[in-house]
């Protein structure tokens, strides 16, 4: 028989490997983070996955009821709206803007709130007691009134939206990353690293956000939620994407209208906006029962 | 607690003088003259134009013209609104006592089911029930506020036909407005159906505010857990139950107060997200309040509205914010250190 292992040695995983393996270990989290991949691979290959396009209308199939109804169409899965435009096609296509917009808007701000928090992390003084004043008043205003307040001044469009929201976005990284490395700092491997004559910036790169790269996902499923749910309220709005782009919210707000006669129009895209927000949440509970687990063991 | 008052003091003129000043820059960033954005006379004529501009102080340099917009906001002078040409401040006294309404209530509801289903779930923690509420609370704040909404209506306006879908009171009550806040108006009114008013009222509250009380009281369901799972854990809790205590008396007397306090606090912060809701809300519902008038000047681009909408509003939230500190500080004076 083979020996695979002559030598008896102990693998430490790195701090993120080490998250996934308890991770790995909740169902439930295992679920939202499928759930996760599959809105993500849609909302890249959507154009190649799509039946039909969401902005062409077909003007013999209006208001198509879902296929599973007596009068439905089994082309047209999901059923059409007023101007026969597939719904299927359409939430696929929405997909894209409100779960892939919200997803880059996610890493944008992250990438921009983690170098700024770690900076303003290194910085003491009235420095850093403004910029701690300054977070503290624009953290007490929530997301979305920020958010409407900020497409109020530049104007309702897609991209303003993203702009708002990764502008709204970004204090609350800030914030949790100025905290982290704040806390790992006073820690002794910190220290070592320090007596061993590291830079700031070393020490930053190779000890702390290895360590802090848990909280910051954490943070990171938090702030995707909260920007699904800001688009799709900008868009069913009015201040977000703007007719005819299938956006969830706005698709929502365009059924509004025959909200009686052709309910799924309304039905459906609430549904995905639940989805996406559920699945990304279960993903950020799973973030965060591994990180306890971690912290007791 | 000098320190403490000063302290919230100082941020708060901060963050006023913050709020003014973007405010102020508004009225440049937004097409136009900024001294129609300003005052909202759009219809000015020439000699109107020159008044007003002397009015602001437009010729002198920029720090000027800011000092006497701050005059002007501090006096009471929001200008009028581009597209009703009626006084800002006149419109928000009659809007904003609708949105506090509606918060208010829906405040209630939600720390009045969230905070025993959350000290529920604590004393019950990793049981089923404790996962079942987890999960509930979970949905809870993942639905879309505005799906809710009609789905809310659909349900129980619509095919049960229980309560009305929109407004703030049906229009056969003739309701004198005294204080802004409806119910305390049909209190006040002598008028013989005052009675009916406050029910058909209540019948009209009841659905907005379960609708805007979802998300908040979820939030409060996990407030209220975490922080009753941690009082449970302390050492003041081991010694009560080591004198004796039944477990009834060790939840009523000494975790619920404890753990109550931690979450007052986020009762200020939960305010601010609750108006947020409570504007889509709003727009659902056709609730004549601030965040109606508000999503509907955005469209109008009703600059001035917007500008100094924002302002108010901002500034309503933030002082609801400060007396929350306080309130807590006043209770809990581990909090006046810091």
């Amino acid at each position: 028989m083979a020996r695979e292992k002559i030598y008896l040695e102990e693998v430490f995983p790195s701090p993120f490997m080490q998250h996934w393996l308890i991770f790995r270990k909740t169902p439930v989290a295992m679920i939202g983070f499928a759930c996760f991949i599959f809105l993500t691979i849609l909302a890249v290959f959507t154009p190649v996955l799509a039946p039909y396009s969401p902005i062409d209308g077909n003007i013999n199939m209006l208001l198509l009821p879902p296929a599973w109804h007596d009068d439905g169409n089994v082309s047209f899965l999901l059923g059409t709206d007023e101007l026969g435009r597939d719904m299927l096609s359409r939430l696929m296509y929405g997909s894209s803007l409100t779960f892939g917009l919200s997803f880059v808007i996610v890493i944008v701000s992250l990438v921009i709130g983690v170098v700024i928090g770690s900076l303003s992390a290194l910085t003491t003084g009235i420095k850093s007691s403004f910029l701690n004043h300054f977070l503290d008043v624009i953290l007490s205003i929530p997301s979305l009134l920020l958010a409407i307040i900020i497409v109020a001044i530049i104007g309702p469009s897609v991209s303003n939206t993203v702009g708002a929201i990764i502008l709204v976005l970004i204090p609350q990284f800030v914030h949790v990353t100025r905290y982290a490395v704040k806390e790992e700092f006073r820690k002794d491997y910190v220290l070592a690293s320090k007596l061993d004559g590291a830079s700031s910036f070393r020490i930053l790169y190779y000890s702390i956000f290895p360590n802090i790269v848990d909280r910051i996902m954490s943070q990171a499923t938090l702030a995707q939620s909260a920007a699904i749910l800001d688009i799709a309220t900008l868009g069913f709005l009015g201040l977000g994407a703007q007719i005819p782009l299938p956006e969830w919210g706005a698709i929502l707000a365009n059924g509004l209208d025959l909200f009686y006669i052709a309910p799924w129009t309304v039905y459906l895209p609430g549904l995905s906006i639940l989805f996406a927000v559920v699945s990304t949440n279960l993903v950020g509970e799973g973030i965060r029962h591994a990180l306890k687990l971690r912290k007791e063991s | 607690m000098l320190i403490f008052t000063l302290r919230r003091l100082s941020l708060f003129t901060f963050t006023m003088l913050l709020l003014t000043i973007l405010s102020f820059s508004l009225s440049f960033l937004f097409p136009g003259d900024s001294v129609i954005n300003l005052s909202g006379e759009v219809n000015a004529t020439a000699a109107q134009l020159v008044e007003l501009n002397l009015e602001y102080k437009t010729d002198q340099n920029i720090v000027i013209q800011y000092f006497s917009y701050l005059s002007h906001v501090l006096t009471g002078d929001l200008g009028l609104s581009m597209a009703s040409q009626s006084l800002i401040t006149h419109e928000i006294a009659i809007l904003l006592p609708a949105t506090v309404e509606l918060s208010l209530v829906a405040l209630l509801i939600a720390m009045f089911f969230g905070i025993p289903l959350g000290f529920f779930a604590a004393i019950r923690h990793n049981k089923r029930s404790d996962n079942i509420i987890l999960s509930v609370a979970m949905i809870g704040y993942s639905i879309p506020v505005f799906w809710l909404g009609l789905l809310a209506i659909l349900l129980f306006s619509i095919n049960l036909g229980w309560l009305p879908s929109a407004g703030k009171i049906s229009l056969l009550f003739e309701i004198e407005s005294i204080t802004g806040i409806q119910f305390f108006d049909i209190l006040l009114s002598d008028s013989p159906y005052k009675w009916q008013a406050f029910r058909d009222a209540s019948a009209h509250i009841l659905l907005p505010a379960c609708v805007v009380a979802i998300a908040p009281a979820t939030i409060f369901i996990r407030l209220s857990r975490t922080s009753m799972i941690e009082v449970l854990q302390t050492n003041y809790i081991k010694a009560a139950k080591a004198k004796g205590l039944s477990f009834k008396q060790i939840i009523i007397r000494h975790a619920i107060r404890n753990s109550l306090i931690k979450i007052i606090r986020h009762v200020g912060l939960q305010f601010a997200n609750l108006v947020t809701i409570a504007m889509v809300t709003e727009v659902i519902f056709s609730w004549p309040g601030i965040g109606r008038w508000l999503i509907e000047s955005i469209s109008q681009r009703d600059y001035t509205a917007i500008q100094n909408g924002l302002l108010l509003l901002s500034c309503f939230i933030f002082i609801v914010h400060i007396l929350i500190d306080f309130i807590y500080a006043a209770l809990n004076p581990l909090a006046r250190d810091n």
